[in-house]
């Protein structure tokens, strides 16, 4: 019931629209018609003309040449009339004078060629009829005419075929509107209601797509696979929100916590407050250097300056940074092969992607693991693999730590900011590449794939070489 | 050295000013764009620390009347915009160096020197040389006293900002910056383990010049390269 209301609540757009589709749907016909009709007038009177061409020859050329031309057509036309008594068509001949010495039309003497004429044929109504009047040698004039009752009866039924035809358009035109558009509305009801839903906060409403069909169904399909993206992005966002404030509350509170010990203790413990207090700081400020950073790689933000990046190289260079960091923890820092592979990239991201990566092994595994970097093409594409031999991830971790705040479950401690892995997904994202976690048995194996530059890897290396 | 201090917070304001005068530098405070240009035609600084949001006109502004007038004091940018996009702008507008807030007074008073000393660089392009202590650019090789030891890349990138800055505190930030080029922070510890190596392979030819300045940075003493 509430549908068919909403339907006429708004009656008078519907109605509009109707008479609008109705009057154009009439125009279209009365001109269809009117062509229609012209047509049909021009092929009748036509036919009338070369009829009457016809017949003037099938007369004329027989007497053609001839001295008693007109002695000839009237003896014919004496012939044609004594063998037909009644027909459409008449033959008459006028002397010089413009005298009638043959035919038994009463007409005056059209001029020569085609020419709407009116007579009487031997009652007191004047009808019309179409000449062809032929001037002959003698002087005389040869006429044929047709009597044309075919194109009267046509142009006669003109104003009413017109009238009728606009009067049933016009009926059909809004008939047809009106309920295509009532067919319509309720169809299109169903998402309106949905929409108002959505609108008033309730994100979980789906439209209802078991009672459409068409092109209905496959809008409302499509409309509500729309709004499952986007529920599933709020609820990313909000997840985030509460993630960060929780990230956040852990160094907070024990900043405060110390804070409070330094007003109780003595002054001879100061020292090693500040400085566990500054730590905590530390913390807090490289959570949002690290949140600064994933908004503007991935709103786009980052001033990127992309160019050919050689990987080989600036791997090179991240295993002479991060071999001392792997080692002081008791772990060995290994290089299995690298490719030359040449990307179109920023420098400054792949470098945080790999230093971001390899940190993640050095805070979230056991002293003593061990790394193990590599670089090869394969499939058209750089692929960096960065290999450890820690625990590893549990199953079901795999999908949930590249996102904000996720963490294995194997780490204790909420070291770093938590966002490294986000970072790295971003950096490989913002490549066209990709970031895939493998189980390494035992460890963890990163695999970042980045699309790598056909042309240029022929043309940069000599030059690296070069170079270095 | 006199310096002029633009911040509009009270509380960041005081925090500059003392900590500065606490390391024995001059200072004067200005609270808007206008009377920051005010009190510098009344004297001259040897550096500006600027805010870059300023409650009246944009840091940026203040810059460009400074260069403007042809005067190449050095600039500190501080802001709490943070990104790299937001420093590449300070830095192309003028600025000198770039510090985003929250900072430590130790950065800030670091890169200050840096900024005011920078083009006092002792060496040439084939090496450097402090005292008694060489760095060989072709070969990554140090050397003091006829001993030599190689370096790798990253090693001869550190030793050879420290000497160029030598007697000057060198903050982890600054180096991160100038030696690996990252503008991002790091989690692990990149600067100290490779300093480490550092030092270790200094100790090898007798000489170690370099000494950490607790939770600043460090600094490499000419002095101990005699």
């Amino acid at each position: 019931m509430r549908l068919i209301g909403s339907i006429f609540v708004r009656p008078s757009r519907l109605g509009r629209l109707a008479i609008q589709f109705g009057l154009a749907f009439a125009i279209a016909m009365i001109a269809i018609g009117m062509i229609g009709f012209s047509l049909a007038d021009h092929w009748v009177s036509s036919r009338i003309d070369q009829s009457l061409t016809y017949h003037t020859a099938k007369y004329v050329s027989k007497v053609e040449e001839d001295p008693a031309e007109d002695l000839h057509l009237r003896a014919a036309i004496l012939e044609w009339q004594h063998r037909k008594v009644l027909s459409e068509r008449t033959y008459l001949l006028f002397d010089r004078d413009k005298r009638r010495v043959a035919g038994r039309l009463d007409v005056t003497p059209p001029p020569a060629g085609f020419s709407d004429v009116r007579f009487t044929a031997g009652g007191r109504h004047y009808e019309v009829g179409r000449a062809l009047a032929t001037r002959l040698r003698s002087g005389g004039l040869f006429v044929v005419v047709q009597h044309s009752e075919a194109a009267e009866g046509l142009h006669a039924l003109l104003p009413i075929v017109v009238l009728a035809i606009s009067l049933v358009a016009l009926l059909l035109g809004v008939s047809a509107t009106l309920l295509f558009a009532r067919l319509t509305a309720t169809r299109l009801a169903e998402t309106q209601n949905t929409a108002a839903a959505i609108a008033a906060g309730d994100l979980s409403r789906r439209i209802p797509t078991d009672r459409l069909d068409g092109m209905f169904a496959v809008q409302a399909d499509s409309l509500n696979q729309m709004l499952d993206h986007m529920a599933e992005l709020v609820r990313a966002q909000q997840l985030f929100s509460s993630n960060l404030a929780h990230d956040l509350r852990t160094p907070l509170t024990r900043l405060r916590g110390l804070l409070e010990q330094a007003s109780r203790d003595d002054q001879s413990s100061f020292a090693s407050l500040l400085d566990r207090a500054e730590r905590e700081c530390s913390s807090i400020i490289s959570i949002f250097d690290a949140l600064l950073r994933l908004a503007e790689i991935e709103t786009g933000q980052h001033p990127s300056t992309m160019a050919p990046v050689p990987l080989r190289p600036l791997m090179e260079d991240i295993a002479d940074t991060m071999e001392p960091v792997i080692t002081d923890r008791g772990g060995t820092f290994g290089v299995r092969r690298l490719d030359d592979v040449v990307i179109t990239g920023d420098p400054d991201l792949i470098n945080q992607l790999l230093i971001n990566l390899l940190d993640n092994v050095a805070t979230h595994t056991p002293p003593g693991t061990s790394v193990t970097l590599g670089l090869e093409r394969a499939h058209g594409s750089a692929m960096i693999t960065i290999c450890d031999d820690g625990p590893g991830l549990a199953i079901g971790e795999y999908a949930r730590v590249t996102q904000p705040f996720e963490r294995g479950s194997a780490v204790s401690s909420r070291k770093g900011s938590g966002l490294g892995l986000a970072i790295a997904s971003a950096i490989a994202r913002f490549h066209r590449g990709s970031l895939e976690l493998i189980d390494a048995a035992p460890g963890l194996e990163v695999r970042i794939r980045i699309p790598a530059n056909d042309d240029g890897d022929t043309l940069e290396t000599p030059g690296l070489a070069h170079g270095s | 050295m006199h310096l002029l201090i633009v911040e509009d917070d009270r509380v960041i304001a005081d925090h500059i000013v003392s900590g500065l005068n606490l390391i024995g530098h001059s200072t004067t405070l200005a609270r808007t764009g206008a009377e920051a240009i005010r009190a510098w035609a009344g004297q001259p600084h040897h550096a500006v620390v600027l805010d870059r949001m300023l409650p009246d006109i944009d840091g940026i502004a203040v810059i460009d009347h400074l260069r403007s007038n042809g005067d190449p004091v050095p600039v500190l940018m501080l802001s709490a915009l943070g990104s790299t996009k937001n420093r590449i702008e300070g830095l192309q507008a003028g600025a000198d160096d770039y510090l985003a807030k929250p900072f430590s007074l130790d950065e800030l008073a670091a890169r200050l020197h840096a900024i005011t000393r920078r083009g006092a660089s002792r060496g040439s392009k084939a090496g450097l040389e402090v005292g008694g202590l060489q760095l060989d650019a072709s070969s990554h090789r140090a050397a003091f006293l006829g001993k030599t030891v190689t370096l790798n890349r990253k090693q001869y990138s550190l030793l050879a900002h420290l000497m160029s800055n030598a007697d000057r505190v060198v903050t982890k930030a600054m180096l991160l910056e100038a030696v690996w080029s990252y503008s991002f922070s790091t989690a692990t510890n990149i600067v100290e383990s490779n300093m480490s190596r550092l030092r270790t392979a200094l100790q090898d030819i007798g000489c170690d010049p370099i000494e950490t300045q607790r939770g600043a940075g460090y600094i490499l003493r000419s002095d101990r390269c005699a």
